[in-house]
């Protein structure tokens, strides 16, 4: 919808910015903050963070050419899909609203650029980058941690690469997805973020679990 | 003790590494393989237990989970403390510290003796019913004599687990039927769990007379057991008990991890193991392969110790290595009853004599103690034991079954042991868990389970004995349940099982006695609780006919037993009573959890600091070091008060922080209140139809307040909506009532008006606010941001977008202190800049940080409602004397607008929102108090309202109260008391609820 009041909410590099994790992850980080986690640990956990979040809503009809055109990724239309592609990533939430995952900084040109190709029809994009974060976890025992915290089946014949869903997750919901064959990622709210992080290093922590921190936008597209 | 009872060979136990324990504060002896109730066997410990009501003495009757009288209190140290374990189920470790949780003490045998006169059938019923005064005595005796068990007063040490799993087929049973419907279904590749509560899987093979493929069964066992835990797709839980199945096939597994290991869960590699794991499993089909429990018969003194279950006898003798006592009679009315004699024969002690209600019998079993001279006598049953701390003899007779007498003179046979079985009954407890009644099969004499969708009973389970029909069904059910999952082609190859020959059985419950039930001496038919036939009996003569009246009369079958023993015995007594069928009786539902499940696996890590989440704003660690004291809001974590170098009392920081506002600027971070970004072509017409006040003509750049009602009419939200564009909208609510009022939006926008072209996006956690309020605000901001912040371009209620402290950011000049204030909202990963600039340039102004108490203090001088304070779900708009933010005329009706016109909410003695201002001006007020107009009148008093907020107010210098007074508003100037626990009154006036800043000059300047 056009007639929105929208702004570069964004500070520029020189402001400090702080991640949802920023505290809890020295006060209780694993691995010392900057250093490579343990090398072999079963289950490693690694905070994307300042990426740019968009919710965008709408019916598929209104958004599908716009999506492809400005994002560059399909739209999603099954049910708990996800499209990742280049360091970006659309995923499915419900039948009219998607969450598109963006490298830090490009959120607002991307809002800007949307709203332009979609015009007066009827849809909804919100940037919400400051009110959620993308914590991955990797390795042989991930999948046993996220048996502890969720009762969503994460066995691969059920949840395979390019699946994302909205589910509990300890007492909280998070959304989970599986944007490759290596990673799970979790989208977590900024106010539940260091609730999680305790969770999952206590659930983490008879497999030797390891934390780090990833600012670098390079480091998305690994 | 020596292990005066145990076999020199034999059995699954290792001799090789004893193990030593204390029971009851005396050093015991066993070995590894060997459960608590084997090695208490095993050292000729003969009591156990006191019984729950009568505190007779009594011994171990079974082998496993049906156990009624080994209940133990576990734990070598106060916080590791069990209490309720099964002394059957219990593993032997070295240095396992057991005690009888009803011991052998004096005083309390004495006034079970003494009481039991006193507590016939029905007592607990009666207590409940009359007199109600009366029960707080007979609790606290019910509950000192009850002897269940206590809980730890220490906290814990050890952590629990909880898993979430999924399967195909859930096979619940490891015995000969679940051992081969899960190699079907492993074999097809379907996802599989296998469960089994006890320490081995195997069931009733590991101690079988039967061979398979011409060997012992153990090793069928051990190879299929090998099998499964070679394969990816099978989970194998031993000591796991299904402890409740749920809806849907979701069933809740208790696997006890280190409990066979030590009082503590022990570490490995630094690690210590979860003592416990709860696994909360969705299974597509679930077979059900719990086999069957002995049922014993019901003669008179059965629960003297040494009488046992016939099956019981054979397992420790087989299993275990142990013979529970020297001279044996067995009493039966079917042919597996005969195992126990060939098994107590074969361990070389004296069989006394077989006797079988039976006129005639044939059985393979009963030609191999033919053969061996075993003494057989047909047509009669034991009557009577004899002995009172253990079994010194049976008293035996002819009986005839169908008239239920004896039918000549009963003899007496020494002996030491009396081993009774009536029968099996099939284990149906899980299958009756979601309130499906089992069903009676007269063939089988036994309640098979109801069909459920999704649950395959198999074996014994579903009243199948023979062992080859047994080994059939179960590989059956496995590969049916597992079709759509896999390779259908796969099979297994099933061992081969000799076919016995056996006779039919007698359907054999309550022994008759000379003498009638109700005087001959007690036959017990549920001894955890101490039901006797005869309160049975009294039960149907009282008019309590339907079964589940008889459960609660007697209390047949309640708590952790959940009638394992004696429920189907009982209902074949209450049948008897009422000359009806058992089919017609029924059973009663039993009910999880099949047995105890501790605390800890309940809570899994959702324990001490991960009890609850606890949600933080981007300014928590700022809030924390500067000390903060932190008050929960719904799961926030928001600041309370701040006390100065942490010593300040609440009060006194509350007074500065207040001050500092009035008089010169203070900083609150409103990170919580909830934020939703609402677009579209309608949103100002469906937030005219959401609130009760007009929206149409709200401005670009204007931010107005709104009430939300329910359809009741009652207030259920409130908050400040702004206008950023013509299609977008920042709705804002209660910190606690953001998700509620979300999901109201969605609900009324896709059920009601779906045409509206609106949208709600949650931004709560997007945006970091910082009320700066106060009169210096303007300067202190002015100092960081671009914005023109000019009395006259940017007024009260106009929203700016600029640069603070270098951050892009919208502010608000809205004001819940009645002060000038600015809402700065800022992306959340740039608060703590923002905050700390704000406090670099805030000393000379006296900016000062405050917390939720003084912001409760400052609304409330204004006459500021706090929804769920002053309201409380019964509570209108014009209650609140807010007729001002009502928009009666607005042309399309708003949620809640019908309901204000009902004769209820236009009464005008509803309890209306006032002030309270103490005459006593030093006085705070309680919240809550309740307020009456005549302090004179007697008790009962006639209530006219409560005070809904009350605070000491620094500003003006005395304590004031929001209240809610019947027909208040029209009591201004009237006097209202508050009488108080411990006889003082308290009177106050009727004044206004806006007590500073009437014309709210202070916000516009």
């Amino acid at each position: 919808m056009s007639n929105v009041a929208i702004f570069e909410q964004r500070a520029a590099d020189t402001i400090a910015a702080e991640s949802p994790l920023h505290y809890s992850l020295h006060r209780h980080a694993v691995s010392a903050q900057g250093a490579d986690p343990k090398e072999g640990s079963a289950v490693a956990m690694d905070e994307r963070a300042f990426l740019g979040h968009l919710i965008v809503r709408g019916t598929a009809g209104v958004l599908r050419a716009a999506i492809k055109q400005v994002v560059g990724i399909a739209l999603p239309e099954t049910a708990c899909g996800l499209n990742v592609e280049g360091g970006k990533s659309i995923q499915w939430l419900s039948p009219d609203e998607w969450l598109v995952i963006l490298p830090p900084g490009e959120e607002f040109a991307t809002e800007n650029a949307l709203r332009q190709a979609l015009g007066d029809n009827a849809y909804a994009v919100v940037n919400v980058s400051g009110g959620q974060t993308v914590l991955t976890l990797s390795g042989p025992s991930a999948h046993e941690v996220l048996m502890k915290s969720t009762p969503c089946d994460v066995h691969p014949h059920a949840f395979p690469v390019g699946r994302g869903v909205s589910t509990v997750f300890a007492k909280t919901t998070v959304l989970l997805r599986r944007p490759d064959a290596k990673h799970w990622e979790l989208v977590i709210r900024r106010s539940f973020a260091d609730y999680l992080y305790r969770w999952l290093l206590d659930a983490g922590e008879e497999y030797g679990i390891t934390t780090k921190h990833t600012e670098n936008k390079d480091n998305n597209n690994e | 003790m020596n292990q005066v009872n145990r076999l020199a060979k034999g059995g699954r136990i290792d001799r090789g590494r004893p193990l030593t324990f204390s029971f009851n504060g005396q050093t015991c002896h066993g070995y590894t393989g060997d459960t608590l109730a084997s090695a208490l066997l095993a050292n000729g410990v003969d009591i156990v237990n006191r019984s729950f009501k009568y505190s007779r003495p009594r011994g171990i009757v079974a082998a496993g989970a049906e156990e009624p009288n080994a209940i133990m209190q576990l734990g070598a140290t106060e916080a590791t403390q069990v209490p309720n374990v099964r002394a059957t189920q219990q593993a032997l470790f070295d240095g396992l510290c057991a005690r009888s949780t009803n011991p052998h003490s004096g005083l309390l045998s004495t006034i079970g003796e003494l009481f039991s006169p006193m507590i016939p059938p029905g007592f607990y019923y009666k207590t409940f019913m009359a007199p109600a005064s009366m029960w707080m005595t007979y609790e606290k005796l019910i509950r000192k004599a009850a002897g269940l068990g206590r809980s730890p007063r220490e906290i814990d040490p050890d952590h629990y687990e909880h898993s979430k799993q999924h399967c195909d087929v859930l096979v619940i049973g490891a015995g000969p039927a679940g051992l081969a419907a899960a190699l079907a279904a492993g074999r097809s590749g379907a996802r599989v769990i296998l469960c089994d509560e006890q320490e081995e899987l195997g069931g009733s093979l590991l101690c079988s007379r039967e061979m398979l493929d011409g060997k012992q069964a153990s090793v069928w066992v051990a190879a299929v057991v090998a099998e499964l835990a070679g394969m990816d797709n099978v989970l194998l839980l031993p000591r796991t008990t299904a402890n409740g199945l749920h809806d849907h096939q979701f069933v809740t597994l208790y696997e006890r991890r280190t409990e066979h290991l030590g009082d503590r869960a022990p570490e490995v590699n630094g690690q210590q193991l979860a003592r416990a794991c709860m696994y909360h499993v969705r299974a597509a089909q679930i077979v059900l392969a719990t086999g069957a429990h002995e049922r014993p018969l019901v003669y008179a003194k059965n629960d003297v110790p040494g009488n046992l279950l016939a099956g019981a006898v054979s397992t420790y003798i087989r299993r275990y290595g142990v013979v529970p006592g020297k001279r044996l009679v067995v009493s039966t009315c079917h042919d597996d009853g005969y195992r126990a004699a060939l098994d107590w024969a074969e361990a070389g002690h004296e069989v006394v004599a077989i006797v079988d209600a039976r006129e005639r019998a044939d059985g393979h079993w009963i030609e191999m103690a033919r053969a061996q001279g075993l003494n057989i006598i047909m047509g009669s049953a034991v009557i009577e034991a004899k002995g009172k701390n253990r079994v010194t003899g049976a008293r035996i007779a002819s009986i005839d079954v169908a008239r239920f007498q004896t039918t000549g003179p009963a003899s007496e046979l020494s002996c030491d042991t009396i081993a009774s079985s009536g029968g099996f009954s099939p284990v149906v407890h899980l299958s009756s868990h979601t309130n499906s009644r089992p069903v009676w099969r007269e063939d089988i004499l036994g309640f098979v389970p109801a069909e459920l969708p999704g649950l395959t009973p198999v074996g014994g389970a579903c009243g199948v004995y023979a062992l080859g029909d047994v080994l059939k069904g179960g590989a059956e059910a496995g590969a049916e349940a597992a079709i759509g999952c896999g390779d259908t082609s796969a099979s297994i190859d099933l061992p081969d099982v000799e076919r016995l020959k056996t006779g039919e059985a007698l359907g054999l419950y309550q022994v008759p006695h000379e003498k009638p039930t109700l005087r001959a001496p007690k036959q017990f038919v549920d001894l955890q609780n101490d039901v006797t036939a005869a309160a049975i009996e009294l039960a149907t003569r009282e008019g309590f006919e339907a079964i589940e009246h008889v459960k609660r009369y007697t209390a047949l079958g309640f708590g952790t037993d959940q009638g394992k023993l004696g429920n189907i015995n009982g209902m074949a007594i209450a049948a008897r009573c009422l000359n009806q069928t058992i089919a017609d009786t029924g059973t009663t539902i039993f009910r999880p959890n099949y047995t105890p499940v501790g605390f800890g696996a309940i809570a899994g890590r959702h324990r001490r600091d991960l009890f609850d989440p606890e949600r933080y704003t981007a300014l928590h660690e700022w809030h924390r070091a500067r000390g903060a004291k932190f008050e929960d809001v719904g799961q926030w974590k928001r600041p309370w008060y701040f006390p100065s170098n942490n010593e300040e009392t609440m009060h006194d920081a509350v007074v500065r922080e207040c001050r500092a506002v009035r008089e010169k600027v203070g900083m609150l971070d409103a990170s919580t209140l909830g934020k939703i970004d609402i677009q579209g072509k309608d949103v100002r017409e469906f937030l005219g139809r959401i609130y009760t006040n007009g929206w149409e003509k709200l401005a670009v750049g204007k931010a107005r307040y709104g009430l939300m009602c329910k359809d009741d009419g009652m207030v259920m939200d409130d908050g400040v909506t702004t206008c950023l564009a013509d299609n977008h909208f920042l709705m804002t609510t209660t910190t606690g009532g953001a998700a509620r009022v979300l999901e109201w939006l969605e609900l009324w926008h896709q059920t009601e008006w779906p045409e509206l072209d609106v949208s709600f996006t949650s931004v709560t956690d997007h945006w970091a606010t910082m009320v700066i309020t106060g009169p210096e605000a303007r300067r202190l901001l002015a100092e960081v941001t671009d914005i023109d912040l000019d009395r006259d371009s940017f007024r009260f209620m106009d929203w700016r977008v600029g640069m603070v402290a270098g951050v892009p950011a919208r502010v608000y000049r809205i004001s819940f202190t009645g002060e000038l204030s600015y809402e700065v909202n800022v992306q959340a990963h740039y608060a703590m800049h923002v905050c700390k600039t704000l406090f670099q340039h805030g000393d000379k102004y006296g900016l000062t940080p405050y917390g939720t108490e003084t912001m409760h203090v400052l609304r409330a001088e204004k006459g500021f409602i706090i929804v769920g304070q002053e309201t409380d779900g019964s509570v209108t708009p014009e209650d609140l004397g807010m007729q001002w933010c009502v928009g009666y005329n607005k042309p399309f009706s708003w949620i809640g607008k019908r309901s204000l016109t009902r004769p209820d909410t236009c009464r005008e003695d509803r309890k209306q929102m006032v002030g309270l201002k103490p005459l006593d001006e030093m006085v705070v007020l309680q919240e809550g108090a309740q307020i009456v107009f005549d302090p004179q009148q007697p008790i009962p008093m006639t209530m006219v309202g409560h005070v809904t907020s009350s605070y000491y107010s620094p500003t003006l210098n005395h304590g004031f109260a929001l209240a809610l007074v019947k027909g208040g508003q029209k009591r201004i100037g009237e006097r209202v008391y508050c009488p108080m626990t411990g006889g003082v009154t308290h009177a106050a006036e009727i004044v206004s609820p806006i007590f500073y800043d009437p014309k709210g000059e202070r916000q516009n300047v």
